[in-house]
């Protein structure tokens, strides 16, 4: 059952997707993203310097980035099936996000992406459905992946589709938050962003073949945690995470 | 599939209880004191709560917090990632959560105070996030600044000239000012205040009581000052922002 782009159905002019894919990637889509940094505000308080971006990118593609594309995946799968559950895979993602203050920033975005998604497709079973992501986790918010495979079932994504959404936008969120930690030129983050496509493609190839949430990657970065614990401490920021 | 018969739009719902004020204007015009003077004057009389948004810090919650005019955990900050015209616009998502949280720990709540990021003349308040919105310059910034005009300036539910005290001291005659400003706003009120001069405090809290009663009563409408204002063109070209739309010249 590999779930491979369907070329022919924008073609054909039916069905959300396509557009779609390009909407939950839009970082003018209205649900907080803006004042995200991907935790590199606290990379770079520790930090990191311009030239390290980059690699912070591809580090995250192949860690964090890589768990939560896959989460995603599970989560479209969950919002395709009826009944409707995505207990399973909210409790396995915020299991593999040991980090209290990422699974909070998870939250938040997800908080938005909620919202977009009532008020895009109140009626559809796979947002009604999102209810049961909280009831896995008292106290926890879906979380951004969850809500993304949510909204992706909504507007009829693949799950190719679903997967480098939220790898696209991980990597954009980081260089979006680089312009405003450190001084360079717009243009030459787009390169940082295009260096990525090999990483983004091979975890969109390992998000799709996974295939239960038990076998969800548990690929966090304890540096990202402690920047993450860090930047919540502080008390001159930018970015909420 | 998208349901076409829903419609994308949600509006506040009706009957909600509490009044969302927001107060925008450019940095340093005494916003955060302004929300400190009504938390005084008022939060025997109504529950209240506050949201800051700042823009490096979280120095304005802070301050209004050490100010004790209010229960501490009733203020709340939240980051605007640099971009504190979006947060209160174009993505108000962060703002929302936070009105929303504090509505409903503190529940109920008669009137939440949101202060924008200080920004510049063009950022105002979506309808989304607030029901009414006050926009405060001061005299400190010249008396010219209320005739260049702006959406806030123009269309604000009220706008205020503060620190009306520093009038002698900044060579700027506030009854011009105010004046030229209601030229401005088609009759839309203009309020000369500073924080030291009681009559303008009580008129200002005057303001505020009657839009919750017109609120409560469902008879507020909240209205967008938006975007776009007219705007005059100076002799040197361009004094307006990076907007680019119909353009009413006012010469
Ligand atoms: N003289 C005088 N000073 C005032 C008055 N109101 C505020 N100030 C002073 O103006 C300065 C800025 O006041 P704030 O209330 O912090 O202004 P703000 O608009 O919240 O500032 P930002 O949040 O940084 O944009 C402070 O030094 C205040 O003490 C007033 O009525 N008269
Ligand atoms: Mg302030």
């Amino acid at each position: 059952m590999a779930d491979e782009d369907d070329p022919g159905a924008a073609a054909r002019g039916s069905g959300t997707g396509a557009l779609g894919a390009l909407l939950l990637a839009d970082a003018r889509l209205p649900t907080g993203g803006h004042a995200h940094s991907a935790t590199l505000e606290g990379a770079v308080a520790a930090g990191l310097a311009a030239e390290q971006v980059p690699a912070y990118i591809r580090a995250r593609l192949r860690t964090v980035a890589r768990t939560e594309a896959a989460a995603a995946v599970l989560a479209l799968r969950a919002g395709r099936g009826r009944p409707v559950d995505y207990g399973p895979v909210q409790a396995a993602l915020a299991a593999r996000t040991p980090s209290a203050p990422l699974r909070a920033a998870s939250a938040s975005l997800g908080r938005g992406l909620t919202r977009l998604a009532r008020a895009l497709c109140p009626g559809h079973p796979a947002v009604a459905g999102l209810a049961t992501a909280t009831a896995a986790t008292p106290g926890l918010r879906p979380l951004r992946p969850v809500v993304l495979g949510a909204l992706g079932a909504a507007l009829g994504l693949t799950e190719a589709q679903t997967a480098r959404a939220v790898l696209y936008d991980d990597a954009q969120t980081v260089t979006a938050a680089a312009l405003k930690l450190h001084p360079g030129d717009p243009l030459a983050t787009v390169r940082w962003v295009v260096d990525a496509a090999d990483d983004i493609e091979a975890a969109v190839r390992a998000a799709v073949a996974v295939a239960a949430p038990a076998d969800l990657p548990a690929r966090s970065a304890p540096l990202i945690d402690q920047w993450a614990a860090e930047h919540a401490q502080s008390t001159r920021r930018l970015f909420i995470a | 599939m998208l349901d076409p018969t829903v419609s994308p739009v949600s509006p506040a719902p009706p009957g909600r209880r509490t009044l969302r004020l927001g107060v925008a204007g450019p940095v340093g015009t005494g916003k955060s004191s302004l929300i400190a003077t009504l938390c005084r004057e008022l939060s025997g009389e109504f529950a209240m709560a506050v949201v800051t948004n700042d823009i490096y810090t979280d120095e304005d919650a802070r301050f209004l917090r050490s100010a004790g005019v209010l229960a501490a955990e009733r203020i709340r900050a939240v980051e605007t990632g640099a971009c504190p015209h979006t947060a209160i616009r174009d993505d108000i998502t962060a703002n929302l959560d936070a009105v929303e949280d504090l509505e409903e720990e503190f529940a109920p709540l008669d009137l939440v105070l949101v202060e924008s990021g200080g920004d510049n003349l063009t950022a105002t308040f979506s309808p989304a996030l607030i029901d009414a919105q006050i926009f405060c310059l001061d005299v400190a910034g010249g008396g010219d600044v209320a005739r260049k005009g702006g959406p806030g300036i123009g269309r604000a539910d009220l706008l205020v000239v503060n620190k009306s005290d520093l009038a002698p001291y900044v060579g700027v005659d506030v009854g011009r000012m105010v004046a030229d400003a209601e030229k401005a706003r088609d009759g839309r009120p203009v309020l000369a205040l500073s924080r030291s001069d009681a009559a303008s405090v009580a008129e200002l809290c005057a303001w505020v009581r009657g839009v919750l009663a017109e609120h409560v009563d469902g008879r507020h409408v909240p209205q967008d000052p938006g975007p776009m204002a007219p705007h005059s063109h100076g002799p040197a070209g361009h004094d307006h922002g990076h907007e680019h739309g119909p353009h009413t010249h006012v010469h």
